[in-house]
């Protein structure tokens, strides 16, 4: 604990330093900003920062992506409560009690609460992130490849089967994000593989085009598709901002139940705000005297909906830190960015890069102090962004993916990647298929591969310790669990239905 | 009773994933057997891309056999769609073969794109070429002289 706590201090201690507070500051605001505009999400704007984060100190760099983690969650609940718009798709359930309360006259009184809980949310994860991460890694060095190889396989099926769309689309995006990072130099044999024997693919498919690719340039087509769409508007109200003492100590019981689920959601891989937010409102309301009121302007509904969804933050940075296994999508992205940076993320991180590690975790911390000021303090002007005309917005983010993606090598070859990507994510997201793990997939599947083959070299080319480890065996389990439960439940639902 | 996709998207992107895991699965085949470890190169994507296939074809035969309503998406926006990525593809095509500058491929861009979405409404467009030029000439003045990045173009 002592040496967590000097850690800390020293983490808090790189944050502070005059360059590295400037970019926690600009990463939240910025987070704030893009949340707050319908359309663009964080992992939009993350992938987009990160070619500019190859000329920082990646203590800068992460502090500045942490930021832009905290803020973007956080500024969706602006347009979720005021237009019933979600700025992030994390911020659905909020719209359920937010907008009719803003709709009632108290639009100040709804934003205040989202405000306070995302701000408890992202302070109950953040303990548990600072107290879980260090154990877990220590105990994540007890791993062999079969270990490692059984968690990688069950943090897949665990993403397919909690996506939206059904468990085969899960399933199937995840693999296709496999597949599409084996092309190159195959760093096990050094043998060349889905090259085409041409030489730009030696090098492999570069995660940052293949990222933008997915999550902006399929978005802004998905957002040109839905630019007649009309938006209903409630003005805000800087009444109720700040939440009084009696109503934190009123919600308090929601604010730490709702925390917990969505620091568990968090640190399950690759699962994600809006699952953590959906579990946390619906338990609440379960447990809601007044179930009723929930869907009408309900005050606990959206202090569950935020307090959850800030709190997969701080979740899902655990298994980040502790094991290398992204908790969500924007996680994966970090990944990429610590990579950049030649940085490994996995059980040895806290040796080899500790002081990158502890600013994180204080970038954490700072990231939610500031979110909290910048939302009492200027919700109001972060509200009219959202009229921002998307018609002169979404035009000039291309330009910015293109520049973003020839940045990385300069070759004209990555943008066209990132096209092709953007492509083949809107054909996929409009079929339904997740992208989450598709990226997640891409990201996951070189460690994957490398951990089973070294496996194999140990072992001779026999599997059996994945049946004899108790701890792989136990991941193996879990995932055939997790693969089969919800085929299962299919099954009883038709045969309940038939016999109706 | 959540609405289904099309059946035409439905069928349609599971062959696009279909054909890109086959292409895949084919230029597997020449990749030589792992000479000092027992897996080699080839049979992790030969397996990726026969899970893929096979689960593409279990949802096109599912797509054909369910009997939910379909979820028609709305088809307003898709010539505006259409028409953004066919000039976002000129403007790549433009920066690949190197025609001109950037501060100017991406002026035109910029015009001709928002321009497109807002019907070149004569009001607006003073602002669209304002703001194309700042954006265009700006980007490439901040990313060449303060991040010193090379940008696409002459």
């Amino acid at each position: 604990m002592e040496a967590v706590l000097s850690g800390l201090m020293g983490g808090l201690g790189l944050v502070f330093a005059p360059m590295a507070f400037f970019f926690v500051v600009l990463g939240t605001v910025l987070g704030i900003v893009v949340g707050a505009i319908p359309g663009l999400t964080g992992a939009m704007l993350i992938a987009l920062t990160l070619p500019l984060t190859y000329y920082m100190v990646p203590t800068d760099a992460v502090v500045l992506l942490i930021g832009m983690y905290v803020g973007s969650i956080t500024g969706g609940l602006i347009t979720a409560t005021l237009l019933r718009m979600p700025g992030t798709p994390s911020n659905v359930m909020t719209t359920f009690d937010g907008y009719p309360m803003a709709r009632a006259g108290r639009p100040g009184r709804a934003l205040g609460l989202g405000i306070a809980a995302s701000f408890a949310g992202g302070i109950i994860s953040w303990i548990f992130l600072l107290l879980l991460a260090k154990p877990l890694s220590i105990w994540a060095t007890r791993f062999g490849p079969f270990e490692y190889f059984t968690l990688i396989l069950m943090a897949m099926v665990l993403i397919a089967s909690v996506s939206q769309g059904n468990l085969v689309k899960g399933l199937v995006a995840g693999l296709l994000g496999m597949l599409i990072s084996m092309p190159g130099v195959d760093p096990s044999a050094g043998q060349p593989r889905l090259t085409f024997d041409w030489y730009m693919l030696n090098g492999g498919l570069k995660l940052l085009p293949v990222l933008i690719g997915v999550f902006a340039v399929s978005q802004i087509i998905s957002d040109v598709l839905d630019l007649g769409r009309k938006i209903e508007r409630v003005e805000s109200q800087r009444a109720g901002l700040l939440l009084p003492l009696r109503d934190w100590i009123r919600h308090g019981a929601n604010m730490l139940r709702s925390g917990l689920i969505g620091t568990l959601v968090g640190i399950l891989p690759g699962v994600g705000a809006s699952i953590g937010s959906v579990i946390a409102y619906t338990t609440t309301k379960n447990l809601s005297k007044t179930p009723d009121e929930f869907g009408k302007g309900s005050e606990a509904g959206i202090v569950a909906s935020e307090t959850a969804n800030n709190a997969t933050v701080g979740g899902a940075l655990i298994p980040l830190i502790a094991m290398g296994i992204p908790g969500s999508v924007i996680d994966a992205i970090l990944i990429g960015a610590l990579m950049i940076h030649s940085i490994t993320p996995g059980p040895a991180l806290f040796i080899t890069n500790g002081d990158v590690v502890y600013a994180m975790i204080a970038a954490c911390l700072v990231a939610n102090f500031v979110m909290l000021a910048v939302m009492v303090a200027s919700t109001g002007w972060v509200a009219k962004l959202a009229y921002v005309p998307r018609t002169y917005l979404l035009p000039v983010i291309i330009v910015f993916c293109v520049i973003g993606s020839f940045g990385l090598d300069n070759v004209m070859f990555d943008v066209w990647v990132m096209l092709i990507f953007g492509v083949i994510g809107f054909a996929l997201e409009r079929a339904r298929y997740p992208l989450g793990p598709f990226v997640i997939g891409f990201v996951l599947a070189p460690l994957m591969e490398a951990k089973l083959r070294t496996g194999l070299m140990m072992t001779g080319g026999t599997i059996t310790p994945m049946f004899t480890r108790p701890i792989a065996l136990a991941f193996l389990v879990v995932a055939i669990v997790l693969l089969v439960w919800p085929l299962v439940g299919e099954w009883r639902r038709r045969r309940a239905a038939a016999a109706a | 009773m959540q609405d289904r996709v099309d059946p035409r998207v439905e069928i349609g992107v599971a062959l696009m994933v279909i054909v890109i895991a086959a292409i895949a699965l084919f230029e597997t085949r020449d990749i030589p057997p792992g000479s000092f470890e027992p897996l080699g190169s080839a049979p992790v994507p030969q397996a990726t891309a026969g899970l893929i296939i096979l689960m593409a074809l279990g949802l096109i035969v599912r797509a054909c056999l369910d009997r939910r309503p379909v979820a028609r998406p709305p088809r307003e926006g898709l010539a505006d769609a259409g028409a953004v990525l066919l000039l976002t593809l000129l403007y790549v095509t433009a920066m690949h073969y190197r025609l001109t500058t950037f501060a100017v491929m991406t002026t035109i861009y910029l015009v001709l794109t928002i321009g497109t979405l807002i019907r070149f409404r004569p009001r607006s467009m003073p602002l669209v070429l304002a703001l194309a030029a700042v954006v265009g000439f700006g980007s490439q003045y901040v990313f060449t002289r303060v991040f010193v990045v090379d940008l696409p173009g002459l």
